[in-house]
């Protein structure tokens, strides 16, 4: 007998883009639904006619490889291309029933709902802890001590960071430990109040420990926001996400409950990403 | 020895084997490259030694307060010389700043079109403009027109140097902050003149801080401007639209005269401009170091922890 | 692009494709000294024991994969399945030996033989083959041919047994009721087996319930 060959005959999938639900959707249960999204950077689309729908109090992690348009999804869904030059976003992006690119709104006011982590921690460094956490509400116009006080507890608490640096709150934020700069920048997006929290690889910059930790933080917050989180490693998406999309070279190919997705996924090339056959 | 380690050998053997040679060589460039920083240094050195010798004498507390006695009599002063240094700095600091740090913000913040591009071209241009054309101009413009040499225009004509130096360094300060800090400032949804004067520019100070300081030396030591719209006196100052004193303007004067004493005071007042930049320098830093928790910040804290 | 697992794979494939072929040569020998007469307990015992310590080795190549390289999608289900086929294989070459024993207790039974006996044997040959042949080229197709064999060994045990109860000849039929027993759970072992080959392919286990009943119900 030769050797085996991992060869499946008879999948019982087709390889045809990803189908949508056949159940019915029930609106009110996504807190966010972004809808045929495309960004172009001068011509070339980074991000083409996307569909992701994400439900409230749940982790939603995107994989892919580098250059496939995960981050810049990501950055759509509070706004972030105003900033860049050249960049033109197409599509609806809906927080609960707002159009976040509609003409009538406020962008700025509708901002402070969504909430975002970086993937190099990047507390403003002329400032203490306590300033940092507070910054998204002083520079907004919240004067009350008691209240900023409140909040400045309340955020370091939600992001495990109160313990270590209650005693000294005054301290300048650029004398924190890379993962407690990251866990400060969770607490000051966590500050303004936020419903949905956005995180671009958080923990890509950080030792396995300081990981191990943005990750418990993750799950715990899971219970009170709705997370979306952009990551290359895969086993952190297995660990930390409810639901996981998979992009290539701008095109959404997958998007499904993370258990399936990594343990029998529909597309072909799904499969050979996870397995590492490239990217 | 097997095949890779025959082949290391050989690729060794390819390597140059002068290493005693190459030392030597890295010697010699050392030398000549320190040689070099001292040839250059020697000439300010020797400067700063021959005020310093030249002039510590003839400073004293009638010098530095009183008016300039009669030509050659070697009494008197250059107090109004030094009271009108101050007064012109600051006044011109006070139109020059403003206007230079608000057009970096605008370049470095909002500069990705043509017209910024026009501007910076233009700053640059005007940053290399020879100082007696725009003293010059003031004076056409100024003096001129109000008929009387006046204050004014020797802060109007100093500011002019100033603006394009510290519009410059501004831009560049803010540009060396890291996009990532704006983007932080963004996602928390603050407007972007909060996001620019509240977190870049504190974040730039130091950078922005520098180019101030280099802008007030270099026209604390400017004299053509000066000749043509403060004139020069031997009063203090009295009003804003009469000529006044300046220590550049002083100096010259006093070097030209053909009396040993005048030229000891020349030397004089040259040690007290230099005395006066300098001080205004280490102060500024002292008090914004001191301020921040920079490195000089933290190590005059630790200082004061000691002598406490 | 060769990946980190990619030897390791094919080392279990490897190891997994000598079990193949070590039970289907142990069953085959036993069967036929049960029919024939030949005993091969010797042999078959030491096909048994090699096909046990595969099984261990098998163990531990899976958990050292699942340790080192986390797979998921295809790797993740290959490497689950192969625990329960190689324990499949392990089991298989254990009643093959069981089946020498009863030839080598009881002496010659080949004159035991009758239709029945030939055709239940036939089949489980066939139901080894093909359940082998089905994870090595993990075609799910072979699932029903194999669920069918089962079957039929399954409604042969319950015919013969009651009769069994009734013969007057004790050797032969308790000869034939241990055979019989063997039989059955290679038969259930085996559909176990294509259970697992089913899930590599198309990543869906048999529903709970007929899991569990399965195991001790039989219609």
């Amino acid at each position: 007998m030769t050797a085996l060959t991992i060869k499946p005959i008879n999948m019982e999938y087709s390889p045809v883009a990803a189908p949508e639900r056949r159940t019915p959707i029930d609106i009110s249960k996504y807190k966010m639904i972004a809808e045929n999204v495309t960004v172009s950077y001068g011509g070339i689309d980074a991000v083409r006619n996307v569909t992701m729908k994400f439900k409230e109090n749940s982790v939603t992690a995107l994989i892919g490889p580098s250059g496939c348009g995960k981050t810049t999804f990501l950055r759509c869904l509070n706004r972030m291309h105003d900033m860049t030059k050249n960049a033109k976003v197409k599509g609806k992006v809906m927080l609960d029933d707002i159009d976040l690119y509609s003409k009538a709104i406020d962008p700025i006011y509708h901002r402070r709902k969504v909430g975002m982590v970086f993937q190099k921690p990047n507390p403003f460094p002329t400032m203490s802890v306590y300033d940092n956490v507070t910054s998204g509400l002083r520079l907004n116009g919240v004067k009350d001590k008691k209240i900023l006080d409140e909040i400045v507890e309340d955020s370091l608490k939600m992001a495990y960071l109160w313990d270590e640096v209650k005693n000294d709150l005054k301290k300048s934020a650029v004398e924190l430990s890379g993962g407690q700069q990251q866990r400060l920048c969770i607490a000051r997006a966590l500050a303004i109040q936020p419903e949905v929290l956005l995180m671009d690889e958080p923990a890509s910059a950080l030792d396995p420990i300081a990981t191990q930790k943005i990750e418990e933080t993750i799950i715990e917050l899971k219970k009170d926001y709705t997370i979306i989180i952009v990551t290359h490693n895969m086993q952190q998406a297995i660990r930390v996400s409810d639901y996981t999309g998979f992009m290539y070279l701008g095109d959404l190919v997958e998007f499904g409950e993370t258990k399936k997705l990594f343990t029998d996924p529909k597309e072909e090339l799904t499969a050979k990403y996870v397995q590492g056959h490239f990217g | 020895m097997n095949p890779i380690q025959q082949r290391r050998q050989e690729y060794r053997s390819l390597f140059k084997q002068n290493v005693a040679k190459r030392l030597l060589v890295d010697k010699v460039v050392k030398i000549i490259v320190f040689s070099c920083v001292i040839i250059a240094i020697i000439p300010l050195g020797s400067i700063l030694v021959e005020v310093f010798k030249n002039g510590l004498t003839a400073i004293s507390i009638e010098f530095l307060t009183e008016t300039p006695g009669s030509a050659g009599s070697g009494e008197g002063g250059i107090g109004p010389a030094i009271q009108g240094t101050l007064i012109i700095i600051g006044l011109s600091s006070i139109i020059g700043v403003p206007i230079g740090v608000m057009s970096g913000v605008f370049l470095s913040e909002y500069g990705d079109n043509a017209l910024a591009r026009f501007i910076r071209f233009f700053n640059d241009v005007f940053m290399e403009f020879p100082s007696i054309i725009l003293g010059i101009f003031a004076f056409l413009i100024i003096v001129l027109v109000l008929g009387h040499f006046s204050v004014w225009a020797g802060a109007f004509a100093l500011s002019l140097i100033m603006f394009p130096i510290v519009a410059r360094t501004t831009e560049e300060s803010l540009k060396m902050v890291p996009m990532t800090y704006r983007e932080a400032g963004t996602a928390l949804g603050l407007k972007k003149w909060v996001i620019t004067f509240r977190i870049v520019i504190s974040a730039a100070k130091s950078g922005m801080i520098t180019g101030i300081l280099l802008s007030v030396s270099r026209i604390g030591g400017e004299t053509a401007p000066l000749i043509m719209t403060i004139l020069g006196s031997s009063q203090f100052f009295s009003s804003m639209d009469t000529p006044m004193d300046a220590l550049p303007l002083r100096i010259w004067r006093l070097s030209l005269l053909p009396y040993d004493s005048a030229q000891l005071q020349g030397w004089g007042a040259a040690l007290v401009l230099i005395m006066i930049i300098l001080g205004i320098n280490l102060g500024v830093r002292y008090y914004f170091t001191n301020k921040k928790n920079g490195f000089f910040g933290q190590l005059i804290k630790q200082r004061r922890k000691i002598t406490k | 692009m060769t990946r980190l697992i990619d030897p390791s794979l094919h080392k279990l494939s490897f190891i997994m494709s000598e079990m193949g072929d070590m039970v289907i040569e142990s069953i085959s020998l036993a069967i036929d000294s049960y029919l024939t007469g030949t005993n091969t307990k010797d042999k078959v015992l030491k096909l048994s024991d090699a096909i046990r310590a595969k099984y261990f080795e098998v163990e531990d190549l899976t958990f050292d994969m699942l340790l080192k390289y986390q797979p998921v999608a295809d790797d993740f289900r290959l490497i689950r399945s192969s625990t329960e086929i190689s324990y499949a294989f392990s089991r298989f070459g254990r009643y093959a030996y069981d089946i020498t024993l009863v030839r080598d207790l009881f002496g010659d039974v080949s004159e035991c033989t009758n239709a029945s006996l030939v055709e239940s044997t036939k089949k489980v040959k066939h139901m080894i083959k093909e359940a082998v042949l089905s994870f090595a080229e993990l075609d799910v197709r072979k699932a029903i041919e194999i669920r069918e064999d089962e079957k039929f060994i399954d409604n042969i045990y319950r015919e013969r047994l009651p009769k069994l109860i009734e013969s007057t000849n004790t050797r032969c039929a308790l000869a034939e009721a241990l055979l019989l027993r063997y039989l059955e759970r290679i038969g259930d072992h085996a559909v176990f087996m294509s259970d697992a080959i089913n899930y590599i392919v198309t990543g869906k286990h048999r529903p709970t319930e007929e899991r569990i009943a399965s195991h001790t119900k039989h219609d």
